[in-house]
């Protein structure tokens, strides 16, 4: 700086920035000059490899913190969002269940059996339990979820006038009914449908992403191993020393790192699959059959309400017992679920004959569980039978998933939040074994 | 080198596509809009200048012509009918049985053929747009679902002679103080009727300031009624007779009815034989007073005194 003041020119004008530039080039370094000098020549170049390798193995070490993070993040999620996918299911079956309640009643009338009104009022209770619940467990379906519950106060107070009606003997009543079985359909199961929708996406793109951490952690740990590498190559280069022992241990404890928590996380993520493909599949398969069970078994009341002009609700009936049968050839635990729903089909059957041959009382009894026909003929009977089976299956499998996610979680090693002081110790080992060679050249 | 990073860096942001846990709103379906519902069909000028209440001249029909054959082999009656018109066909909710002006008539059909109606009555419940296909797919034998006889509808299927001579009148809320259908009070109230049916087409003729609701049913609009979405209900004076039955909040104008509804059994256009037999039965019964016992129970409280049609032939 010195020398060109010292020297300035007789006119002055003012310096071009090509001028200023020129000007300031000769002479005692800049400040930027004085980086540049630092990396000069060979220890230059040591300082050079010091800094890239001690950043590439934070960088690294940031990576298998990120890897880990986003595995056990995807797997904590997968099962948040299984659980809400039960829980929205179970909502599903609730409204089902109690619609098919509300029909069956209707065929006996305003006397309805306490233990069925029972059911009913218990079913709707754990249906808004529910709901809540649901909105609280996850934000994005707080809306959809707002809209269900409008729709179910609606349900619930179409029903109620149907009762009251019924009781009083006014044919107004099955209007009510119908409107609330109109509302419960064209209303709330659509909202139903989306969240469970939505819920399934969420669960599957998690259950995805269990497997995608790893790709962190062996990308981050093969570009430092590389690195690693080949400083300790130009070192015995330069220094003709065959090794530096702390980059040595540094490159070892990436490596080890690398190996460790690639494993771990191939190894939670064959669990989440196993899970995904095991418990998660059946109870999505129970939850399925179940809900197209209490569909079918409304049907078989429609279509007892509507004496014999009831084709279209026998049709969607088959299509519904058609669906049970399927979702339960689907799930993996041994379920007596089958056997059940067979039973009861037996019993639809019966009521079937006896309703297409013109006996439609003995069918409505046969459907309604009179205590007049035997046993082995109750459809009441042998349905909740199918219910309560199934309904403890799918318990086992529900609870089965977030168990397995659980301990898949459990199993993984602390590199989530060891990954930066591991990233940081490998910086140290750098930085230590290269100002050992540094040292030799003052 | 450290460009590599970077690049590999961006690579693994977009390959691992980091889940933060924040999801899109669930999306709310859109609500399905009601279908328009069809218009209703006006009643067309019949082709001749005769009376579309002329039916098969009643005849003491052999048991063996082929319809009844077929009837008596099957061992029973099949009618369709109500359930939900009060007093004209409507399933008792205490009893579970379905009951009845409508019912009383095929019930006698049934006794005639068979001697007694229990055990060979079959009633199917159907709603009203299914009365004419389910006669012409032979699913019943008879409708008797409160059916007015017209001319388009004796171009598809045959009736009976009429059974009862009904009317369209207006059902309003206890403490109104109109007087007709066409009283400047209900003027811009809104008055329910089921939709495509001739009710609506009527009453639109009859009061065209009135604003109109329909519903799928005529107990659909006593649901309109009672939740206070319409002011009114327009329809036959038996249904709407019903509907005043289960509400103490609703009464039926007390003005002369604006449009003719002769009520007639629907029967298969074929089966003429079995027309011919079901005249002779209503012959019968408004002879022997079945008819007027009937009238008496289900409809005379609430409609007061009629006696019944004079029956029509010469088709």
């Amino acid at each position: 700086m010195t020398q060109t003041q010292s020297a300035p020119p007789a006119t002055w004008s003012p310096p071009t920035p090509e001028q200023t530039a020129a000007l300031q080039r000769p002479g005692t370094p800049t400040p930027r000059g004085a980086v540049a000098q630092w990396f000069e020549g060979t220890p230059g170049r040591m300082r050079a490899f010091l800094v890239l390798a001690a950043a590439v193995s934070v960088v690294f070490g940031l990576c298998a913190a990120q890897g880990f993070n986003q595995s056990d993040g995807a797997l904590q999620r997968a099962e948040a969002n299984a659980a809400q996918l039960v829980r929205i299911q179970a909502i599903h079956t609730n409204l089902v269940s109690a619609n098919a309640d509300a029909t069956n009643a209707f065929l006996v009338g305003g006397l309805e059996p306490p233990v069925q009104r029972q059911h009913f009022v218990d079913s709707m209770a754990s249906a808004a339990r529910l709901v809540a619940e649901a909105a609280s467990a996850q934000p994005a379906d707080r809306d959809a979820l707002g809209q269900l519950n409008t729709t179910l106060v609606t349900y619930q107070g179409l029903i109620e006038q149907a009762r009251a009606n019924n009781r009083q003997g006014l044919p107004i009543g099955s209007q009510y009914l119908r409107d609330a079985n109109a509302t419960l359909q064209n209303d709330s199961l659509p909202l139903v449908k989306a969240l469970v929708a939505a819920n399934e996406k969420r669960v599957d793109s998690e259950f995805d992403g269990v497997g995608n951490g790893v790709w962190w952690v062996l990308l981050g740990g093969l570009v430092s191993v590389l690195v690693l590498f080949f400083t300790l190559r130009w070192l015995a280069q330069r220094t003709h020393r065959y090794i530096n022992v702390p980059i040595a241990a540094g490159g070892v404890v990436v490596l080890l790192t690398t190996l460790i928590g690639g494993f771990a996380l191939f190894a939670a993520s064959g669990d989440a699959k196993d899970a995904h493909d095991g418990d998660y599949a059946s109870t999505l398969a129970l939850s399925r059959a179940r809900i197209a069970a209490y569909d079918a078994r409304s049907n078989e009341s429609l279509t007892l309400i509507a004496r014999g002009s009831g084709t279209a609700y026998d049709t969607a009936y088959k299509e519904s017992a058609a669906t049970v049968d399927a979702q339960l050839k689907k799930i993996s635990v041994s379920s007596p679920g089958a056997g059940l729903w067979a039973k009861y089909q037996e019993a639809h059957a019966e009521v079937r004959k006896q309703d297409t041959g013109g006996n439609w009382d003995l069918a409505v009894q046969i459907a309604t569980g009179s205590p007049s026909v035997t046993v082995a003929q109750n459809s009441v009977e042998a349905f909740a039978a199918f219910d309560k089976a199934t309904a403890k299956d799918l318990d086992g499998t529900s609870s089965g998933v977030s168990t397995q996610l659980k301990s898949a979680r459990d199993g993984l090693p602390p590199i989530g939040w060891l990954g930066l002081p591991i990233g940081i110790l490998v910086a140290l080992l750098i930085a230590w074994g290269i100002s050992q060679r540094l040292g030799e050249y003052r | 080198m450290k460009k590599l990073i970077a690049a590999s860096v961006a690579v693994l942001m977009t390959v691992t596509a980091c889940g933060s846990g924040a999801y899109d709103a669930t999306v709310i379906p859109p609500k399905p809009q009601p279908k328009a519902a069809a218009a209703p069909v006006a009643p067309a000028p019949c082709g001749d200048t005769k009376n579309p209440l002329r039916s098969y001249a009643p005849e003491n029909v052999s048991l063996s012509s082929p319809t009844l054959k077929k009837i008596i082999e099957r061992k029973r009656l099949i009618a369709g009918v109500s359930a939900d018109s009060l007093n004209l066909g409507s399933r008792n909710p205490i009893s579970g049985e379905i009951e009845g002006f409508d019912i009383d008539m095929v019930k006698a059909v049934a006794k005639a053929i068979f001697g007694t109606d229990v055990g060979h009555l079959e009633l199917r419940v159907i709603s009203s747009p299914q009365r004419i296909p389910v006669l012409q797919n032979n699913e019943v034998d008879i409708v008797a679902r409160n059916m007015t006889i017209n001319c388009v509808r004796w171009q598809q299927i045959a009736f009976s002679a009429e059974y009862y001579h009904s009317g369209q009148k207006t059902l309003v809320p206890r403490d109104s103080t109109a007087k007709s259908t066409t009283d400047p009070e209900l003027d811009g109230q809104t008055i329910c009727a089921p939709a495509g049916s001739t009710s609506l087409d009527n009453l639109q003729k009859v009061n065209p300031r009135v604003k109109t609701i329909t519903a799928d049913t005529d107990t659909g609009c006593l649901v309109l009624f009672q939740s206070g979405k319409a002011y009114g209900i327009s329809g036959d004076d038996t249904v709407l007779a019903g509907d005043a039955a289960q509400d103490p909040y609703a009464k039926v104008l007390k003005e002369k009815a604006f449009s003719a509804e002769p009520y007639g059994l629907g029967i298969n256009k074929d089966n003429t034989d079995f027309v011919q037999f079901v005249n002779q039965v209503l012959a019968n019964i408004k002879a022997n007073g079945e008819w007027a016992a009937s009238y008496k129970k289900w409809l005379e409280p609430a409609l007061g005194k009629a006696t019944a049609p004079a029956p029509v032939y010469g088709r």
